[in-house]
């Protein structure tokens, strides 16, 4: 059994695990919000920033890896801790993943960035906002165990789809318009794929938060609007 | 897990005015490994007790209620006690070999039971020594003070005096609690193989023991059974705060 000396030092060293995985959870907003400036603002030194900080985000990844594991190791958690555990593992994957998706919008952007515009950027900014809206709503889920949040943050993954096809739709259009265009627009479209699955991984961080507080495997497409067949 | 072998219904138990088990429900399965977790004092050895009637020992001890076993109320004053002991044997906390020879100790419950012919008496001897995977270790030397043993062979030594006559359950009331860590690697070894064969009930304060040699797991807490569930659910999400503070070490 856990002595209560034990259970002192587990209690401590998940909190630092904890406290570890917001700061991974903030890197990973910061890489999004901070490549779409650069994209706007064709800003180099910011995307290079952003490409570089990819690295900081393995490393404090690959930190929580090594502590949940010499706490499974060291007190072997079961129920609640050991949910929390496994959770906290899976997110800090996904939480990685969508800093490397930042990072990869930083690459394209990099691309793009000495030549003009095809078009005002507006959808775009919009749905890395909605991203960083939904990265920071899981984290608070996460820290007040918030169940009813996590579900809210699954729903409003329609609205980045809903942007990622308009914004494929609308580059179509001026792609056909105008062959020069194709390049830049193909460019873009990988930027709001990129955009696009960071919000899938938001809601896979959603799912570990309600895993971790009720024990219920759930996904997040029973709190999101039907499906509608195969599409985009 | 095909049936319940024990039924367990509003069972009391007190020692003296002390209300020792409170209104007990439970069924346990056959053929499966079921472990009664808990604080000091929770009343899961005192339940233990109750499936094979030891507390009958005890002075002023006394119980109301059902304890079916296939279903018929071993509280039924017609009730052979010898044979229901023989149906459900016991293992205790401290390996408490008879003094005499590592044979003449599997072979004592036999005995009693009236087997006299020698080659039965060495073939059950045999079967139930490697039953306990302790025939390899002491085929050699069957005739030598069963006291000489270590204590982890002493305690397998136990469980192949238990087996011998054939029992239908055993109950196991904390059997690794004074063995090493290999010696009880050895017995939770035992005891997943047991299961295949006999109903098995086990006490334990290991907590980690419960995980991993028992199918279902029964919380017990001041007299009262709290929950019991299979032990994947039990350690992972189990339902009663109670059981989740205990488990996870914030009280006890």
């Amino acid at each position: 059994m856990v002595n209560l000396t034990g259970r002192k030092e587990f209690d401590e060293s998940l909190q630092k695990i904890e406290q570890d995985l917001l700061k991974l959870g903030s890197l990973a907003e910061d890489a999004i919000s901070n490549s779409i400036w650069a994209l706007q603002k064709q800003d180099d030194t910011l995307t290079l920033k952003v490409i570089e900080g990819d690295d900081i985000l393995d490393e404090l990844t690959q930190q929580i890896n090594e502590q949940a594991l010499m706490l499974i190791a060291r007190f072997q958690p079961v129920a609640l801790d050991l949910r929390t555990i496994s959770s906290i593992l899976h997110m800090a994957t996904d939480l990685e993943r969508i800093g490397d998706l930042g990072s990869g919008v930083a690459k394209v952007a990099r691309r793009i960035s000495h030549e003009p515009l095809i078009k005002p950027l507006i959808d775009i900014p919009r749905m890395g906002e909605r991203i960083r809206e939904m990265i920071d709503a899981s984290l608070k889920a996460f820290m007040n165990r918030d169940c009813a949040l996590a579900r809210e943050v699954c729903a409003m993954d329609d609205e980045v789809d809903d942007l990622d096809r308009q914004i494929f739709r609308e580059l179509l259009m001026l792609m056909m318009q105008n062959p020069r265009n194709i390049e830049q627009a193909m460019h873009l479209i990988l930027i709001s794929r990129n955009l696009e699955r960071a919000g899938d991984h938001v809601t896979n961080l959603c799912e570990h938060i309600v895993y971790m507080t009720t024990g219920a495997f759930v996904k997040a497409g029973d709190f999101r609007r039907p499906q509608r067949g195969k599409e985009g | 897990m095909e049936k319940d072998k024990f039924s367990v219904r509003d069972l009391d138990l007190f020692y003296g005015s002390n209300h020792a088990l409170k209104k007990i429900n439970l069924q346990i399965p056959e053929r499966a490994v079921t472990a009664l977790i808990g604080p000091s004092g929770c009343g899961k050895s005192s339940f233990l007790r109750c499936l094979n009637r030891m507390n009958d020992f005890i002075p002023g001890c006394s119980v109301k209620g059902n304890v079916e076993l296939d279903g018929s109320d071993i509280y039924d004053p017609g009730t052979d006690l010898i044979h229901l002991r023989r149906r459900v044997g016991m293992v205790f906390q401290r390996p408490n070999p008879f003094p005499m020879s590592i044979f003449d100790n599997v072979a004592y419950g036999p005995r009693l039971h009236g087997v006299r012919d020698r080659s039965s008496l060495r073939d059950i001897v045999e079967e139930s020594l490697r039953v306990s995977a302790l025939w390899t270790e002491v085929r050699d030397i069957l005739h030598s003070p069963a006291l000489a043993l270590s204590g982890g062979q002493q305690q397998r030594l136990c469980i192949a005096r238990a087996v011998a006559v054939q029992p239908e359950v055993l109950l196991m009331d904390e059997p690794t609690s004074a063995l090493d860590p290999m010696a009880t690697a050895r017995i939770e070894e035992l005891v997943r193989e047991l299961r295949t064969r006999y109903t098995v009930v086990i006490v334990t304060h290991n907590m980690q023991q419960a995980a991993r040699i028992s199918d279902i797991t029964d919380f017990f807490l001041s007299g009262e059974m709290i929950e019991s569930g299979p032990t994947q659910q039990m350690f992972t999400s189990p339902k009663d705060k109670r059981t989740e503070d205990y488990i996870t070490g914030r009280f006890g």
